[in-house]
């Protein structure tokens, strides 16, 4: 027994040299700042402030989707199964399952969440700055909130907090009327709070939540309200002279920009598995170049998004736009030596608003181009603000044939093209027209079209009551119990 | 000496009951047959002795009838003999080394293999040495049953080793212990195999529950040499040279039959003949052979073994160096260079203190271009005006595999150190205690190096213009020009290393003479930590590896990238066992250990691993009298491990979000984690039942386990609902999976009187793994795919086997319109087509008509060894079976104008043409490249995996110069392979769940080798 004891005893000894609290960890080891640690100074409301801003840059399915979708584009690539959930958005064989559109969600709520943590710790500032920096917080809510319900239609609405993961599977659909409203409080609380004007060339200013917010009573037929939205902006901005300067570096952040997606080509960090929110560059550039491409003006991409003969049929002989909308691959490398390759549905167009040019990215070259995104422009202002006053409830035609007739003039470079007034439908489908011109492979048409009830006639495959909306990802409808779209 | 004392002691004692007759008798090694000179041959129960002369040999006058006679020779096991006549004695010694084959290492201790309840696979230096293995996992295949190893052939790469099925998502690599201390699976590679005595592999809970949550894989212990007390100095030298040669090749097409079926596919396309005249393309370039190469392989290790009475040592020298079949030279290569040394020194009677040291240097590069040599197009020549052949029409992704050899540069450089001090005191007999300090400390470097390369206009991975020099683009808004791309250098230094401290202790008691007990005591404190730092660096001086370093890079501020990391895991734990037998007739074990992480969440830092075990060895019954039957234990445990792939929880502010503001980046902030502080280990419960069984006066041996694992708490990431955003979600214990499997081994041992040896060995493994839960809303997770883009293959699914293949069936090919429409709905199907199975009867062919097309794990796995040993001759074959394993063939690009393979030459070309390989064309709107069982073959294999014919010299012929044994021998390796596979080999490894997909894996050369052992 003496020697069991003494080595019990030895043994109690050694368990005493460490105790249990060995194996307690804390960040600090690893040097990382924790939530708890966190917005205890105005430094760190700006970089979270910042961290919402960088959702904007991952937006680059949701533009190419707006032309893709439609008549202006064919979704074009390698080949047939190139990125396989645009593809199937052209041809209108949409599934639940779709790579894409699980993005959008995803990014777009990422962006939610992101404001939404501003938003549950703001008691915790106290500084001059609060105001308006909550002004850029609701704003870039509104924006991601917006572009849901374009996409899906009723989504889940929540506004006070971050969700954690318990939350998940928890929330449910809420009506696109109540999610409207939301966005329409958010943008009315941006329109208080943000200055005309901001020092820093890509924050939001209250134009941009004025344009956004009439644009979003707008898609609700609320023309009345859009009009007196929109008004605000009339005469705030102006059109640049020569159109296709504004889509060129020179012109970026011009006049004519209410607001803009902004990007550099000075990020050197880079990781295929995430991308984009791992660059700052626009990711959406390189998908629209021209496949094998070598030559002067351009660089070589991935060939989407390829505008249709279709639509370069539809601009005017003197159409300025048409150009500097469409790049005729053809023509312009037996003009210029260059030469290229042909990918999936090659049309011999390319978008030529956005497109790889020479010298204007760096590091990984597919992931940095600097090119911004021209989210809001004045000539989409002046158009929506046409439409608004030829259908509010007392119609100015007047004030929307000047509007119209402002974008048409610089268009063409003269007023010989200028529409007179003879009816309200005329009006109207004349400027439902001009917005598909004007603003052509920018990432409205499809939404365009849906919101005036034009997509069925418009697009070939599109199925009424159906198409109107994307699905909701099939992912969500199996974690998160959420109902499907009809048709889906 | 104790013995030696004893035996002094008892023949004193008893001198004096003796007759007269004088015996004769020659004693030997029981391996080699060679003499054993003054050897001490003693007469039981007298004084009366001798030592054998230099031949071995023996006279002992006035010995009696039926006494016994006890020989011994220093490290090598004493035998009793009892002398029945007055023929000459044969004694045949087992090496002590031999010997260990009795005793089975466990953790914190040893244990006579009769005792153990547990399972255990054991494998003896002997096989080791026969196998000569560059790394010691391949010496494991076959050798061990329950243990699968899936070898990778590259040089340098690890295998994978799987112990009893695949029971977890996230971890199924097992604990290695090297010496008590634990290690990791990769740290094998440092270790040569010429230096490890034995390997003893815990498969079930009862005995791998001594390590707790790190156990739920297995263990596998490793001891290392050492030498023995009071043995003469012994240097053993080993040399061998071997050449190693790629067998088999695959079917690809020629530039006369590529061209044509392009010309097919354009035309079918809408397109213009793409080759007008095939006539002068002739066979083309074969690309695979320009790429391998019959390549070296040497192995050389020194090894000075000795002691005296209080203490021993063993230092070794080794090296191994092999080249690359693919490539070869300085672009693939593995060199190991170890130095090691142990000692042993018993301070006192009841002191010892033991000190481990191996250093290890290794050197590689890397790089496989079989990928590139399969795909890339055979009408281009390998050289066109001195530069690399260049295709005009692929464009992407695929270059030429010269091209991409010269143009790939890298190198790491590896000096690591492990070892242990231990000291065991022994506080009263029968109660020792030990205390140990491991340690592995390792520093890596690696260098890379991505030149400006060309591989044509417009080549997405073409950085340079056709003369190499940098590609400029002039913005034509601002005239302002950049070099739109760099060479870049980039270098890593990594350090790694852990430290285990364990004191514990070992006490061995009987009670009334029958009940025996050993019992041990302990506790460990680890320590893992490790950190790194990489930096790149662009614009290097002459676009050349000559100066690429980040010293001569020229690149400024804003090009150059720096990364860093580090991490630190600790644990705590506490162990009991007590192994109990009466009477060596019924046996029992307890284990439990309470272990602790760093990694687990604040509510579950700590947890019981608790396990038992019974066994009953009816032989040593009375009543057993089962003719023939010399040994029978039947065993069964049961028990709890775990496996502890966590990581800290805690909620983390990332900065790396960042946004553009006035054309210059901001660095902005979000919260990236979300922690779950209930995060615990998998916790796997393990029921295991076996029966030893041994005849014919033990030459026939057999052994066989039956188990069942099931996982609980599996850790998974879960998917939570998409609006939660995308940060990065808590693992949360969320799974389970279920395992059972079979484990046998047969062997055969013998020494006929002539002298011959014959002992014949297999092993047999099956198990079934199956996922019973994974709550994480989808019900499966992807683990692995392949491709570009990348297509997603493997999933771990509920109610599925881990890491099958899912995909499509498809069901012949469209002939005709009429079939297309009569098949559910196949979108933009053509005739010549494939036509996948609706398996859900919907009428429309998508997503949902996806099922299990294949499993990449074997059904089964059978290896069988063959040693005879005859007059100094000496032959060793081993083979290898895995039976049920499927391939999935993930190799062939197919891009437009990359090559095909010739099962093309079989497509359809027209109704009734072919009904398995479709129409060429350019537009595969069929998408006939999709995920399907078209890709998957069976991998099924015999693989005569090594023989060896060795000849030891006679002694006779150079004892006179002091050399005890030579031997030369000569060995191949994967001497032939049966095997359907179209690929190059059926054994594809690149981690777990990359297991059976082939992206040109690289082949396993079959290597023939001569060498020779010199002992002296």
């Amino acid at each position: 027994m003496k020697t069991i004891k003494l080595f019990l005893t030895l043994f109690i000894i050694f368990s005493f040299i460490s105790c249990d609290d060995y194996v307690d960890y804390d960040a600090k080891e690893d040097y990382q700042v924790v939530a708890e640690d966190y917005f205890a100074s105005e430094s760190d409301f700006e970089a979270a402030l910042i961290g919402v801003y960088d959702v904007l840059q991952w937006t680059t399915y949701n533009v190419m989707i707006g032309d893709i979708a439609s008549d202006n584009s064919l979704c074009g690539g390698e080949s047939a199964t190139d990125v396989i959930g645009l593809q199937r958005i052209d041809d209108f064989l949409t599934i639940a399952d779709n790579d894409q559109l699980d993005r959008i969600w995803r990014y777009m709520y990422e962006g939610i969440n992101r404001a939404n943590y501003l938003v549950e710790n703001i008691d915790k500032l106290d500084s001059e700055r609060k105001e308006s920096l909550y002004g850029e917080v609701y704003f870039l809510r509104a924006y991601f909130y917006f572009e849901l319900v374009k996409f899906f239609g009723d989504v889940p609405l929540f506004v006070d907090r971050r969700l954690t993961a318990s939350d998940s599977g928890t929330l449910k659909r809420t009506s696109v009327a109540e999610v409207y409203n939301q966005i329409e409080n958010d943008l009315n609380s941006a329109v208080l709070a943000l200055p005309s004007a901001q020092s820093e060339r890509g924050r939001a200013t209250r134009s941009a939540a004025q344009s956004l917010l009439g644009k979003v009573q707008l898609y609700q037929q609320k023309y009345d309200e859009a009009a007196s939205s929109l008004e605000q902006v009339i005469g705030v901005f102006g059109l640049v002279d020569d159109f296709g300067s504004q889509f060129l570096r020179q012109g970026e952040n011009g006049v004519e920009s209410i607001f803009e997606i902004q990007h550099t080509n000075t990020s050197n960090w880079y990781d295929w598995g995430f991308v984009p929110p791992g660059t700052e560059g626009n990711f959406m550039i390189i998908h629209h170049g021209i496949r094998g491409y070598s030559g002067p003006v351009y660089a070589q991409g991935w060939s989407f998004n390829l505008p249709t003969q279709e639509l370069v049929d539809a601009y005017q002989v003197g159409d300025n736009r048409k150009d500097y909308t469409i790049l005729d691959i053809e023509s312009f490398s037996n003009a210029n030596g260059a030469s290229y390759t042909t990918g999936y549905e090659h049309t011999g167009y390319f978008n030529n608003k956005y497109i790889p040019r020479a010298g204007e990215t760096d590091a990984q070259p597919e992931l940095n181009y600097l090119t911004n995104y021209r989210a809001i422009r004045y000539a989409d202002v002046l158009l929506m603000a046409a439409e608004a006053n030829a259908l509010k409830s007392s119609p100015d035609f007047s004030k929307a044939t000047n509007y119209l007739n402002q974008v048409r003039e610089r268009a063409f470079g003269n007023s010989d093209n200028n529409l007179v007034f003879v009816s309200q439908d005329g009006l109207v489908k004349a400027i439902l027209d001009e917005r598909r011109l004007e603003l052509a492979m920018e990432g409205h048409r499809f939404f365009d079209l849906v919101r005036t009830g034009q997509a069925s006639s418009e697009l070939e495959g599109f199925i009424s009551g159906k198409h109107e909306l994307f699905p909701i990802p099939q992912t969500e409808i199996d974690i998160s119990g959420l109902t499907q779209n009809p048709g889906y | 000496m104790k013995k030696l004392i004893n035996y002094l002691f008892f023949t004193i004692l008893f001198s004096g009951i003796a007759f007269s007759q004088q015996i004769t008798g020659i004693v030997f090694d029981s391996e080699t047959g060679s003499p054993l000179p003054g050897a001490t041959v003693v007469v039981k129960g007298t004084d009366v002795g001798t030592n054998t002369d230099f031949d071995g040999n023996f006279v002992l006058p006035n010995v009696g009838m039926n006494s016994i006679i006890v020989v011994s020779y220093l490290g090598y096991k004493s035998k009793d003999v009892e002398v029945v006549s007055q023929n000459v004695i044969q004694v045949s010694l087992v090496s002590e080394a031999n010997a260990l084959d009795e005793i089975v290492v466990l953790g914190y201790g040893v244990q006579n293999s009769k005792k153990v309840s547990g399972a255990v696979s054991s494998v003896s230096a002997e096989s080791i040495s026969k196998l000569q293995p560059t790394r010691i996992e391949d010496a494991l295949q076959g050798s061990a049953s329950g243990v699968n190893i899936i070898t990778n052939p590259n040089p340098g790469a690890g295998a994978t080793v799987i112990i009893r099925g695949i029971s977890s998502n996230s971890g199924n690599a097992p604990l290695v212990v090297i010496d008590g201390v634990p290690q990791s699976l990769s740290d094998l590679n440092a270790l040569p195999p010429s230096d490890i005595s034995k390997i003893d592999i815990l498969k079930d809970a009862s005995t791998a529950a001594l390590y707790g949550s790190r156990g739920g894989n297995g263990v596998i212990l490793v001891t290392t040499k050492s030498g023995f007390f009071n043995q003469p100095v012994k240097f053993t030298f080993n040399s061998s040279y071997g050449m190693q040669q790629v067998l088999k090749t695959i079917d690809v097409l020629n530039a006369t039959e590529y061209a044509s079926i392009l010309n097919e596919a354009s035309v079918a396309s809408g397109g213009s003949l793409i080759y007008p005249n095939l006539s002068g393309l002739g066979e083309g370039t074969d690309w695979q052979d320009s790429v391998i190469n019959d390549a070296p392989l040497s192995n050389q290790n020194l090894s000075i073994s000795g002691g005296t009475d209080s203490s021993k040592y063993y230092l070794s020298g080794a090296f191994s160096g092999t080249e690359g079949v693919v490539a070869g030279g300085a672009k693939s290569y593995f060199d190991r260079l170890n130095l090691t040394g142990n000692f042993t020194s018993k301070i006192n009677d009841k002191l010892t203190a033991v000190f481990n040291t191996t250093y290890t240097n290794i050197k590689g590069s890397n790089v496989n271009p079989l990928n590139n040599a399969l795909n890339f197009d055979p009408t281009v020549p390998l050289l066109d005006n001195n530069q690399f052949g260049i295709s005009n029409t692929i464009t992407q992704e695929i270059i030429n595999p010269l091209a991409q050899l010269n143009d790939t540069y890298n190198k790491d450089n590896t000096n690591k150190f492990n070892g242990k001090f231990e000291i065991q005191y022994e506080l009263i007999d029968g109660l020792k205690v030990t205390s140990r300090l491991g340690y592995t400390y390792a520093d890596v470097f690696n260098k890379s190096f991505t030149p400006l390369r060309f591989y044509g206009v417009g080549h997405n991975q073409t950085t340079a213009n056709a003369d190499l020099t940098p590609i400029f683009s002039t913005d034509p808004e601002t005239g302002e020009v950049t070099q739109l791309y760099h060479n870049s250098v980039t270098e890593s230094k990594n350090n790694y290393w852990q430290a285990t401290y364990e004191i514990f202790g070992n006490y061995n008691f009987q009670i009334n003479e029958l009940n025996n007990f050993d019992v041990v005591l302990g506790y460990s404190i680890y320590k893992a930590a490790g950190s790194g730092v990489s930096a790149t660096q662009e614009d290097i001086l002459e676009n050349s590896w000559e100066f690429a370093d980040i010293t001569a890079a020229t690149g400024t501020q804003e090009q150059a990238r720096i990364g860093n990391y580090q991490y630190e895991s600790r644990n705590l734990s506490y162990i009991a066992r007590i192994d109990y037998d009466y009477n060596e007739k019924y046996l029992a074990a307890f284990t439990i250990r309470r272990d602790g992480s760093k990694n687990f969440g604040n509510e579950n830092k700590f947890g019981y691993f608790p396990s038992a075990s019974v066994g009953w060895i009816a032989s040593s019954e009375d009543f057993f009298n089962l003719k023939n039957v010399s040994f029978l234990k039947i065993r069964a445990s049961y028990g709890t491990v775990g496996n502890d792939t966590a990581y800290p929880q805690y909620s983390r502010i990332s900065t790396f979000p960042k946004y553009v503001f006035n054309g210059s980046i901001n660095t902005g902030s979000t919260l990236l984690t979300i922690p779950n502080n209930a995060l615990s280990w998998e916790n796997q419960i393990q029921q295991n039942y076996g029966i030893d069984l041994r005849f014919f006066e033990d030459k026939f041996s057999l052994s066989t386990d039956y188990y069942i694992k099931s996982v609980d708490d599996l850790l998974f990431n879960p998917t939570l609902s998409g609006y939660l955003g995308i940060p990065q979600y808590p693992i949360a214990n969320i799974g389970s999976t279920e395992t059972q499997g079979i484990d046998a081994s047969i062997s055969y041992n013998n020494i006929f009187k002539n002298g011959l040896s014959i002992s014949a060995s297999a092993t047999f493994s099956t198990f079934d793994s199956k996922v019973t839960a994974i709550n994480n809303g989808e019900k499966y997770i992807w683990l692995s795919g392949y491709g570009i883009p990348y297509k997603n293959l493997t999933r771990f699914e509920e109610g599925e086997s881990p890491g099958y293949f899912f995909g499509y069936v498809t069901d012949g090919i469209f002939q005709s319109q009429s079939e297309i429409d009569n098949h559910a709905n196949q979108p933009n199907a053509a005739p010549g087509d494939i036509r996948f199975k609706d398996l859900n009867g919907d009428g429309v062919i998508d997503d949902l008509d996806r099922k299990k097309i294949g499993d990449p794990f074997a059904e089964y796995t059978i290896g069988f060894n063959f040693n005879l040993e005859y007059q100094g001759f000496d032959f060793f074959l081993t083979t290898y079976a895995s039976i049920g394993n499927d391939i999935y063939r993930a190799y062939e690009r197919n891009l437009n104008y990359t090559n095909r393979f010739a099962s093309s030459l079989d497509r359809w070309r027209g109704p009734g043409t072919s009904n398995t390989e479709p129409r060429a064309t350019f537009i595969d709107s069929n998408n006939n490249l999709r995920q399907s069982d078209r890709y998957v073959e069976d991998g099924s294999y015999f693989r005569i995996r090594n023989l060896e014919l060795g000849y030891s010299l006679p002694k006779s012929s150079f004892d006179t110069i002091g050399i005890d044994k030579v031997r030369i021998y000569a060995q191949a390796k994967n001497l032939a392979t049966f095997t359907e596979y179209s690929g190059y080999d059926p054994e594809i490894s690149n981690g777990v769940f990359d297991t059976g997909i082939d992206r040109g894996t690289y082949p396993l050369p079959r290597i023939v080798s001569l060498g020779f052992n010199i002992t002296f």
